[in-house]
């Protein structure tokens, strides 16, 4: 009985972390460059091939599909910069010793560093689908009989995407709980969120024929990203605050 | 009658490495004590609290809380604990007001009541006027208020405040210390660390002071003035431009200090402290000389833990 007053509680209390990071994340500077940066970067791209296909040596009847290419900018910028984010915030914060308020009262450690990975994430599932919906009405207008092939090569490709963030959030957080120089966790996460880009990619190129892609970036995604968090909870609960 | 033991701590001892900050530490604080927890930096104070509130979980030795051990209390205790941290810093995002409403949430205060806790905390420590300004527009002075208004916001029965005073101007100080002053005299049993003794002698009913990770000693403010025995001596002080006490010839009196408008007149220690005053006065009148303060002097608490330290460095 106790327990499950316990787990109520600390549900609860997970969902009022979450809500709150949220909103500090969704009106961040880094948020911001994804919300409004990322589709700007991607209709820069797209209208570069489009009116000079012979640039990058590419047929002008639409050479990409735009949401491979949205996959892969949004994947490489965006997962760089929440790893970045995730992790300068975490050491910035464990330097100011804010978490001591939150741990003197109900909140097991844990539930703090998932709350903020499922705060960025979902800010990042958000900025992700504003892309591609961009992406999406590009296509449409560019790509003849855009149909249901199109539409599931696009939601494979957010999957993917999605999975690689996920992946560079959670080693975003491994690094702001090890580090207590702010710089020095900001260059790690980035320098090794985008050396696990390449590992998807890599993998991916040497799979292919034996294994769908998709498949196989999504379940190195939740496996990397399950084994990150488990690591940073573990790291955190050792960690003289 | 005598008081309940709210508190006890039972031999705790605590390491960092090679280091030892608490070293086998037995401490009792009643319900409705303030304890003021005394020493130089370093000493152990802040280890001792970070225990108390589960900060630190890993360390020898029992805590109990109304007779219950400390693992099984901490559900209960979330919700009576108010902890001010020594270097504690908020998300610069947050409102005053939204980082009020997490703590007060987190903390269990009733949705009901929280706008209400909210303005009455932020009342207490003069910050209502901020209420929807962002933390990261404070000043120094309106964060450390702000610190104390979220350990106050669940109306604590443990109210923990870790060197509440510390890196604050004289005029922030004293606007705490007023403060601090109206919320002990609500039923709250407070511990008040610091490193400056004269933080807490106005209100301390307990004071214990700890060094190198010992208790060196707990006591009332009064049995700390009597610890040490300095002998009888009285402090006279005259109006500037008057002359001190000409040459005394009491039979009472060992020796006098002089200086420059003030005296203090050592009593022999076999003679009568009441009637040697008495006698003092006397001569006083007739010599008609103008007084400012008449004084028999206790060693400050400030002498008696600087003793104490001393000695126990040595």
């Amino acid at each position: 009985m106790s327990y499950s007053l316990s787990y109520k509680i600390q549900m609860k209390n997970l969902s009022l972390l979450y809500f709150d990071e949220l909103k500090g994340y969704y009106k961040s500077k880094v948020m911001i460059i994804l919300w409004i940066g990322l589709p700007i970067l991607v209709l820069l791209f797209r209208l570069l091939i489009f009116l000079a296909p012979e640039a990058l040596n590419m047929p002008s009847t639409f050479p990409i599909p735009i949401s491979s290419l949205v996959g892969f900018i949004i994947s490489s910028i965006g997962g760089a910069l929440s790893a970045v984010m995730l992790s300068t915030t975490i050491t910035s914060e464990m330097n100011k010793h804010i978490y001591d308020l939150f741990l003197v009262r109900p909140v097991k450690r844990h539930l703090l560093i998932l709350s903020k990975y499922l705060a960025v994430f979902t800010c990042l599932i958000l900025a992700t689908f504003i892309a591609y919906t961009i992406g999406v009405i590009f296509d449409i207008f560019t790509i003849e009989n855009f149909g249901i092939d199109e539409i599931y090569d696009i939601l494979k490709s957010i999957g993917s995407t999605l999975a690689i963030m996920s992946t560079s959030c959670s080693i975003g957080i491994i690094f702001g709980i090890a580090l207590s120089s702010v710089a020095a966790s900001a260059i790690l996460s980035m320098y090794v969120g985008n050396q696990l880009l390449s590992v998807f990619i890599v993998g991916a190129v040497f799979l292919s024929g034996e294994m769908d892609v998709f498949f196989f970036q999504i379940l190195l995604g939740m496996l990397l990203t399950s084994l990150f968090l488990v690591i940073s909870m573990l790291a955190f609960k050792k960690k003289q605050l | 009658m005598s008081k309940t033991s709210y508190l006890e701590f039972q031999n705790i001892t605590k390491s960092y490495k090679k280091n030892i900050a608490l070293d086998d530490l037995n401490l009792k604080i009643n319900k409705g004590d303030i304890f003021g927890y005394i020493g130089p930096n370093g000493a152990g104070k802040t280890t001792t609290i970070k225990i108390l509130v589960g900060l630190i979980t890993e360390f020898q030795g029992k805590i109990l809380i109304d007779n219950i051990p400390l693992e099984h209390a901490k559900q209960g205790l979330y919700q009576d604990l108010g902890y001010l941290p020594q270097e504690v810093g908020f998300q610069e995002w947050r409102t005053v007001e939204h980082a009020l409403k997490t703590f007060g949430k987190l903390s269990g205060v009733n949705s009901n009541t929280l706008e209400d806790r909210i303005n009455d905390s932020l009342k207490l420590v003069g910050l209502l006027d901020v209420k929807k300004r962002k933390i990261k527009h404070l000043s120094g002075g309106m964060i450390q208020k702000l610190r104390l208004s979220q350990a106050i916001i669940n109306n604590p029965k443990l109210l923990v405040l870790d060197e509440p005073l510390s890196g604050l101007d004289p005029s922030s100080r004293f606007q705490v210390k007023k403060m601090i002053k109206e919320l002990v005299k609500q039923d709250v049993t407070v511990i008040f660390s610091s490193h400056i003794l004269s933080d807490v002698e106005d209100f301390a009913t307990n004071i214990g002071i700890i060094n190198k990770g010992r208790l060196l000693k707990i006591g009332t403010p009064t049995e700390f003035e009597n610890y040490y025995d300095i002998g009888k001596i009285i402090e006279i002080k005259y109006d500037e431009g008057i002359s001190p006490l000409p040459d005394i010839d009491l039979d009472c009196i060992q020796n006098i200090d002089i200086g420059k408008i003030k005296q203090k007149i050592h009593i022999k220690p076999n003679s009568d402290l009441d009637l040697s005053i008495s006698e003092i006065l006397k001569f006083i009148i007739a010599k008609k000389l103008k007084v400012r303060s008449f004084n028999v002097l206790r060693p400050s608490l400030e002498e008696v833990y600087l003793k104490l330290v001393e000695e126990d460095d040595k």
